[in-house]
């Protein structure tokens, strides 16, 4: 089993024509995704890859019974995009872009909780179920089949960290990007219940970054209501106070708030493993697991 | 970013948000001119437009009662440096009387992914001063985006905090425009502190803060145009017209972080504070970065003089490793010899990249993971 994404996914791609739309269709097929269709407004009747491509996607979904859809648009036409998916009734959408505008993501939060939808991303490498299916940029090869769920704000440190499981024989059932965007479409949180319902899940790596309480919010949850182990990573100990580290979320306020010691201390109390380093979070699953 | 108090003020103008006459001057040539020019009444109040709080206790906000004062108080603050930061510009405006003031904003909460309402009638200090010590007096609610500002909304805020109902209709319509603003601007903050109380029972906006989403810059020409012009860490700007997020650390810092995303940055900033060693600034290329951004980034980074040596850390996967090797190897080549590269890559193209790095090993060193380039910055310091 894995959360989200499994091999009965049938994938459209919004911004299938663009330039990284294209690629990742193509990356996505190679690993064996079961890409059903694409849209980008005007281009209806081409195929890219041998995939259908079509003008809207209620025609996409009329036409191949899609269940979920990753957006590879630019930041500026997520929002529209987000709307037209949700519109048309896909249950399952993942966002990749960098730089949306955090108001854009606001309304396409709740948008997507008044229609029932999950909403993943933005800012973020995708969602995969390694051997089955995968949707987003995630470099494929680094993944590897097993019983670990993975959730990270950050690519980067999630490709680090699943490099290095992989390496040491351990594999993931899902690795969800959440993204490193100030409101994410869904957060660790919305995803503890999945990895702990998931029969194949048997420990769940979470990798918080600074800013936010996103990771206090999941201390939380865990305590109650998680029995899998729980191995957490936070990212910007030794960051600067007030600025920006790069994701727009990564931040700590002038106050204090959202620092990376409060969430270690939430996690800690909350009965997780806490990891200085990724090689760290390995060496803790290879003794839990 | 964070707007200065006078582009603040320009936009509650735009909405309609009262507030007191004042003029903007950026040189101490014709003071008391521009103040009859701008038709101020005196006394007027003289104020170092600055990127930071707490400037009237650093000495840059005046009183003046007569041209001549207000000339010599503008000599004074103009170009006075506030903690590292310079008052290029001073706002000069009319001095308020309020027989009251309170705190008004509208804040793009994380917690609830809503715009939040703080409201409270004690204001013209730090709200969370007043969080602190009188909580009952302050009133924070979220607003549903799709119901909007509502009377009851304004209602529970007022009842809350014990103010006075007979401004309801008036704060209602401050709270109304400030939300329309807080959308249009796309603001993360959007501040009245202090909203000053009249003695002819009328609110008025007396200071301001405003602080824009970065991302949604592009549809806010008027915004973008003001950033332009800030004062700005010259890096910064450098390499935001590369694309590259630049962030300065430690100010003793000699090692420079180079890395493809920003939380494996904040990773390699942890471990190697952790070995006791300091970073000096941090660089994210994002993704995607070619031979010739690259070699911009490197010169970027080593354009901060402690900066000695470079550990770049990439988990490429847009980011090719040939051609970030090939940028570091074009950008070493108008270095001095004693500034030396840590590199650790994997992904797309790292054979290619090895090849690169083979021709320069003298100043380059090739790790394999991120413990180990800790451990080779240490070597390199001893």
């Amino acid at each position: 089993m894995s959360i989200i994404l499994d091999e009965n996914t049938r994938l459209i791609v919004q911004g299938i024509t663009g330039r990284e739309g294209r690629f990742h269709t193509e990356q996505m097929l190679a690993y064996g995704a079961n890409v059903v269709g694409g849209v980008t407004p005007g281009k209806g009747g081409q195929e890219v890859l041998g995939v259908p491509v079509f003008n809207t996607v209620r025609e996409a979904l009329d036409a191949t019974n899609a269940n979920a859809t990753v957006i590879f648009v630019p930041a500026k036409f997520m929002r529209n995009s987000v709307e037209e998916a949700i519109d048309a009734g896909i249950p399952t959408v993942m966002t990749i872009a960098e730089h949306v505008p955090v108001h854009d993501m606001m309304y396409c939060y709740y948008l997507a909780r008044v229609k029932g939808v999950r909403l993943f991303g933005p800012n973020s490498f995708g969602i995969i179920s390694p051997g089955k299916t995968k949707a987003g940029f995630m470099p494929h090869a680094i993944f590897k089949p097993g019983n670990v769920g993975l959730m990270t704000r950050s690519a980067t440190n999630g490709y680090e960290t699943i490099f290095l499981m992989s390496n040491a024989g351990i594999g993931q059932s899902t690795a969800i990007g959440v993204g490193g965007d100030m409101i994410p479409g869904s957060m660790f949180v919305d995803l503890l219940p999945d990895f702990e319902a998931d029969p194949d899940t048997k420990a769940i790596v979470l990798i918080g970054e600074i800013g936010g309480s996103e990771e206090e919010l999941a201390a939380e949850y865990i305590k109650k209501h998680v029995t899998k182990p729980v191995v957490a990573l936070i990212a910007g100990k030794n960051a600067p106070k007030g600025r920006s580290m790069g994701h727009a979320g990564a931040i700590v306020s002038a106050d204090g708030t959202g620092s990376a010691a409060s969430k270690e201390a939430a996690l800690r109390a909350a009965g997780c493993y806490i990891a200085e380093s990724s090689a760290h979070v390995v060496e803790i699953l290879k003794e839990i697991l | 970013m964070d707007l200065l108090e006078y582009k603040a003020q320009e936009i509650f103008a735009k909405y309609d948000v009262p507030i007191m006459k004042n003029t903007v001057i950026d040189s101490a040539e014709g003071i008391a001119e521009k103040i009859v020019e701008a038709n101020l009444s005196y006394p007027v109040v003289v104020k170092a437009q600055v990127q930071i709080g707490g400037r009237g206790k650093a000495g840059g906000i005046k009183f003046a009662d007569t041209p001549e004062e207000a000339s010599d108080r503008a000599k004074e603050i103009l170009y006075m440096n506030i903690r590292g930061h310079i008052a290029k510009q001073l706002m000069i405006v009319e001095k308020a009387n309020p027989v009251d003031e309170w705190y008004l904003s509208i804040m793009l909460d994380r917690l609830t992914k809503s715009p939040l309402l703080i409201f409270s009638p004690v204001g013209g200090m730090d709200i969370e001063q007043v969080a602190k010590e009188q909580p009952d007096k302050i009133a924070k609610i979220p607003i549903d985006i799709f119901t909007g500002v509502k009377d009851y909304v304004i209602e529970y805020a007022m009842d809350k905090t014990g103010a006075d109902k007979k401004f309801k209709d008036q704060l209602k319509a401050m709270v109304e425009k400030l939300y329309k603003a807080f959308f249009e601007y796309h603001c993360m903050l959007i501040e009245i502190n202090p909203v000053g109380v009249n003695a002819d029972d009328t609110l008025i906006a007396l200071d301001g803060k405003v602080s824009i989403d970065d991302s949604a810059l592009y549809k806010l020409p008027d915004i973008l145009e003001f950033r332009d012009k800030l004062q700005e860490e010259e890096l910064v700007k450098e390499a935001r017209s590369f694309r590259f997020h630049y962030v300065p650390l430690e100010d003793e810092g000699d090692i420079g972080i180079m890395s493809n995303g920003s939380g494996l940055m904040m990773s390699c900033i942890d471990l190697i504070s952790k070995r006791g060693m300091k970073c000096g600034s941090g660089l994210d290329l994002g993704g995607g970065a070619t031979a010739e951004r690259i070699k911009e980034a490197v010169r970027i980074m080593y354009s901060n003089p402690k900066v000695h040596t470079l550990f770049i850390c990439l988990f490429g996967g847009i980011t090719r490793c040939d051609e970030v090797c090939g940028g570091v190897k074009l950008a070493l080549a108008e270095q001095p010899a004693n500034k030396k590269v840590i590199i650790r890559m994997e992904g797309t193209n790292k054979d290619k990249g090895i090849e690169i790095i083979n021709t320069i090993s003298d100043r380059v060193t090739l790790v394999n993971g991120i413990p180990e380039a800790v451990e080779a910055l240490w070597d390199l310091r001893q």
